[in-house]
């Protein structure tokens, strides 16, 4: 095989501390699927790596053995303008994406933390979605096919790159959000969106008692915002606008045509009042990336989903101003990140239960951190799904071979 | 399987008189669904009301090894639900309720015997729509239309039915119960749903079903346009999405289709022309003009003649009825014909389209094609003389060969209608030994007794 054990420093695809003893780097799907029968045969435990942008932070799994750096998977296999769909391998980062289609006035329009680094696999792994989730729905709505490597090493393909298709098992709709416990995605087909003629961010601050006032923003969901987003006072310095005294500011994205976004400016206006702050097209951009990046902060995050969709839904959250100020709330998508003192994790999960928010990922962010790592769902896993799991891990990676694995059959997050 | 009374007396237990049909006059109206060339008896129909009464009619097949075939309305066209290795038909129409609809966080959870244009009648006071428009809304299930991921002319701008799933309450293979997904976009188990959109009956049984609805467009325009030259008409679809339009339907009938639906119900359509391509836009009315302005260019440049431009309800219902009732007006000639539900990338429709009659043509057959043209899929009808037998065969091998020619232009063997029995012989030639293990490996986690819905969807591969 060609692929080395690449002279790369093992040390870089540490995750919390862990390191691998290790690093595969494949450039090609067979030398990919080459390392995993390898590893199987030598019962080792794999981490499938992309720009290792959010794996660094993960807990580390039972077992580390082999990092599969799979950054040199990076071609745009095809992509038609005409078609809007793209089919690229896994390894290619988003910023390599972004400046493809962007040239031909088109958009992936799914968010990731750091898009020079992060990889298109990494983000279909994580079904990973920011602030505009509703309106453009998550990598398990867009993605239309997929090659992938079971942990044998077999290399199989469901769906295709057209955008109808119900020919045969949706499996790379599975391998959304499996974060590489499943099987590795090396390939993708991708629906495409035109880019918006145009962008605008409204900005507000406001006070607890506002943003918890539901009449206020009863009418907003209606005006089918691009995004409708809630951050706490604690994160409004890393944000371009943001206002430093209010507890909280609130963005209101629209994206369409001029007149479209004139008239969804205006609704808005009636209903809150002038903004503070107004951003607009490539500034707008810029500040849903800020959003998309702010999942990436350091330390603990604690990601919740839930069927709210204003922010008056945080009014729960008013009993801990703490963990409220340190909150992240893409209402239109109903995907809250709270970045949470260690010790009030737990109270904090319970909390949002009651108020309908279930916990669907917890980064412990640091080693030191690991008190949030030990958090048990606060709704039991259903027994019949958990049975169900097992033999789907069972049939995809007989041997094991995924680190991520037991993570996924636990259903844990 | 053989009957003891004791069983059936057990499943007449479970659900009363009513809900158990076993005569053969019974039996007989339940053989086939919309495909009527496959047929088979099922040796029991049961019609449930309730996700309790499904689990234990599941249960109940389980502890027999009696094979389950889900069926909703029965509109469709592979076959999927035809009970053809007997067993028992379970027949979902009579849990038909909107369960609760949520106005305000615009969702609901409907029962899958619901119709679908039932609910999106239901959502309409609230302004809401449930989005999925199949050609067989006024009749086919919301079950149908998940196990079938159902697409319909609106599916190119708002979707096919599995981005409209939020969460689904399943009766696995053993008879639990189990809830994948919820109302949150992202609840837990939901990436288990998306799995089962799609999977045509044979990975669990839908029982309760979480939908999006979203908000009911402000205004409509219907655009029809005549060409001369159907892949003319191909040609600009590919333009208007390269332009960055996304209409929300995009549908092309072609000249034959048009003499079919005149000849019945004499509309006016253009027969001089090769082909009308019908565009809708709809959305915020602020918005429409320019869209029609561009769209109107766009295709005059490709070679469009006629124009016609409706926004009122019963203009635009007159541009979309020779659309609409096409498939039934094929039906209605009485001749018979193969319908074709093959997928190709949108850059390839004019080819695609040129191959279709090319290869009817070398054969002596006509061909009369529809289009969801904006989402690269093609319904091709081949006509034939039912008792020409070779004239049957070769309809037949047409219809195949199309399907392989979508394949090697990019694209797959079916859009929308399924795999059910119908194409299950041309899977192989979709997949690769590998994908379909991965597949029967998929399969069997879900359901390892293979009783739900056997037969169905992948063709039996041996382990590697």
């Amino acid at each position: 095989m060609s692929a080395g054990p690449a002279p790369l420093d093992s040390a870089r695809y540490a995750i919390a501390g862990v390191e691998p003893l290790s690093v595969w780097r494949p450039a090609t799907r067979e030398e990919a699927a080459e390392v995993l029968r390898a590893a199987a045969l030598d019962r080792l435990r794999v981490v499938p790596w992309g720009g290792g942008a959010s794996l660094a932070r993960e807990r580390a799994p039972e077992r580390y053995d082999l990092a599969l750096d799979l950054t040199a998977l990076d071609r745009v296999v095809e992509y038609q303008p005409e078609d809007m769909t793209l089919t690229a391998e896994c390894g290619v980062t988003l910023g390599t994406l972004r400046a493809a289609l962007a040239a031909r006035g088109q958009e992936l329009p799914l968010e990731g933390a750091r898009p020079e680094r992060a990889t298109l696999g990494g983000l279909l792994a994580a079904n990973a979605s920011g602030p505009r989730r509703l309106r453009f729905g998550a990598p398990r709505d867009r993605i239309l096919g997929a090659r992938f490597a079971l942990g044998d090493g077999t290399l199989a393909r469901t769906g295709g790159r057209v955008v109808k298709n119900v020919a045969g098992y949706a499996v790379h709709r599975l391998l959304c959000g499996s974060r590489g416990g499943l099987a590795v995605l090396l390939e993708a087909s991708l629906k495409l969106a035109p880019a918006p003629a145009r962008r605008v961010a409204l900005v507000f601050g406001v006070d607890a008692r506002a943003l918890g006032d539901a009449a206020r923003w009863a009418a907003l969901p209606r005006l089918e915002p691009a995004l409708l987003t809630v951050a706490g006072q604690a994160l409004a310095g890393t944000l371009p606008v943001a206002s430093p005294t209010d507890p909280f500011t609130v963005i209101a994205g629209f994206e369409d045509d001029h007149a479209r976004v004139d008239q969804q400016v205006a609704a808005v206006e009636r209903l809150l009042g002038e903004p503070d702050a107004r951003l607009e097209d490539d500034s707008a951009a810029a500040l849903w990336q800020a959003l998309a990046d702010l999942e990436d902060r350091d330390g603990a995050r604690l990601t919740f989903t839930s069927p709210a969709n204003t922010p008056a839904a945080l009014a729960p959250l008013f009993d801990q101003p703490e963990a409220a100020v340190a909150a992240l709330f893409h209402a239109a998508a109903g995907r809250l990140h709270v970045f949470p003192a260690r010790t009030a994790a737990r109270d904090l999960v319970e909390l949002l239960a009651r108020a309908g928010f279930s916990l669907i990922e917890a980064v412990a962010g640091t080693p030191d951190s690991a008190g949030v790592a030990a958090l048990e769902p606060v709704i039991a896993p259903q027994a019949a799904v958990l049975s169900l799991r097992a033999r789907l891990r069972q049939a995809l990676d007989p041997a094991g071979v995924l680190a991520f694995g037991p993570r996924w059959e636990q259903g844990c997050p | 399987m053989d009957w003891t009374p004791d069983a059936l007396a057990e499943l007449r237990a479970l659900l009363g008189d009513d809900g158990v049909l076993d005569s053969e006059a019974a039996r007989f109206s339940y053989e086939a669904d919309a495909l009527a060339l496959e047929r088979g008896l099922p040796d029991v129909v049961a019609l449930p009301r309730s996700t309790d009464e499904v689990a234990a009619l599941v249960r109940w097949a389980h502890a027999y090894g009696v094979p389950v075939t889900p069926r909703g309305a029965g509109t469709g066209l592979a076959g999927g639900s035809t009970a053809h290795r007997g067993g028992m038909l379970l027949v979902l129409s009579r849990m038909d309720q909107v369960l609760s609809l949520d106005p305000e966080r615009m969702f609901a959870w409907v029962q899958p015997g619901l119709v679908n244009a039932r609910l999106s009648e239901l959502a309409a006071p609230h302004g809401l729509h449930f989005a999925p428009d199949p050609s067989s809304q006024p009749v086919s299930t919301i079950g149908g239309n998940v196990a079938a991921n159902a697409g319909g002319p609106h599916c190119l701008k708002h979707g096919v039915t599995a981005n409209h799933v939020l969460g689904l309450v399943v009766v696995l293979h053993d008879g639990s119960v189990v809830t994948l997904g919820g109302e949150a976009p992202d609840a837990p188990d939901a990436e288990l749903a998306s799995v089962l959109a799609g999977s045509e009956g044979t990975l669990g049984i839908l029982c309760e079903i979480c939908v999006r609805l979203v908000p009911r467009p402000e205004a409509v325009h219907t655009m029809s346009f005549d060409f001369a030259v159907v892949e003319d008409a191909c040609r600009a679809v590919s333009a208007v999405i390269a332009a960055g339009i996304v209409p929300a339907a995009m549908e092309l009938m072609d000249r034959q289709t048009m003499e079919v639906v005149e000849a019945w119900l004499h509309l006016g359509l253009p027969l001089d022309a090769a082909a009308v391509l019908i565009v809708e836009v709809d959305g915020p009315a602020v918005s429409l003009p320019a869209q029609v302005e561009r769209i109107t260019a766009i295709t005059r440049e490709h070679g469009a003649r006629g124009v016609r431009v409706a926004s009122g309800a019963a203009e635009r219902a007159a541009l979309w009825r020779g659309r609409k009732s096409s498939f039934g007006a094929y039906g209605r000639t009485g001749r018979a014909f193969y319908l074709m539900d093959g997928t190709v990338p949108r850059s390839r429709l004019a080819e695609a389209v040129a191959t279709v009659y090319a290869l009817a043509g070398a054969r002596g057959l006509r061909a009369g094609i529809l289009l969801h043209a904006g989402d690269g899929n093609l319904h091709p009808h081949i006509l034939f003389d039912a008792d020409d037998e070779t004239q049957r065969q070769a309809a037949f091998e047409v219809s195949q060969e199309i399907l392989r020619a979508c394949l090697r232009l990019g694209g797959t063997i079916s859009g929308e209608h399924g795999i059910g029995l119908e194409k299950i012989s041309m899977m192989s030639e979709v997949y690769a030994p590998a994908d379909l293990q991965t597949m029967g490996r998929l399969r069997r986690a879900f359901d390892p007794g293979g009783l739900l819905n056997p037969g169905k969807m992948l063709p039996e591969v041996r382990p590697a």
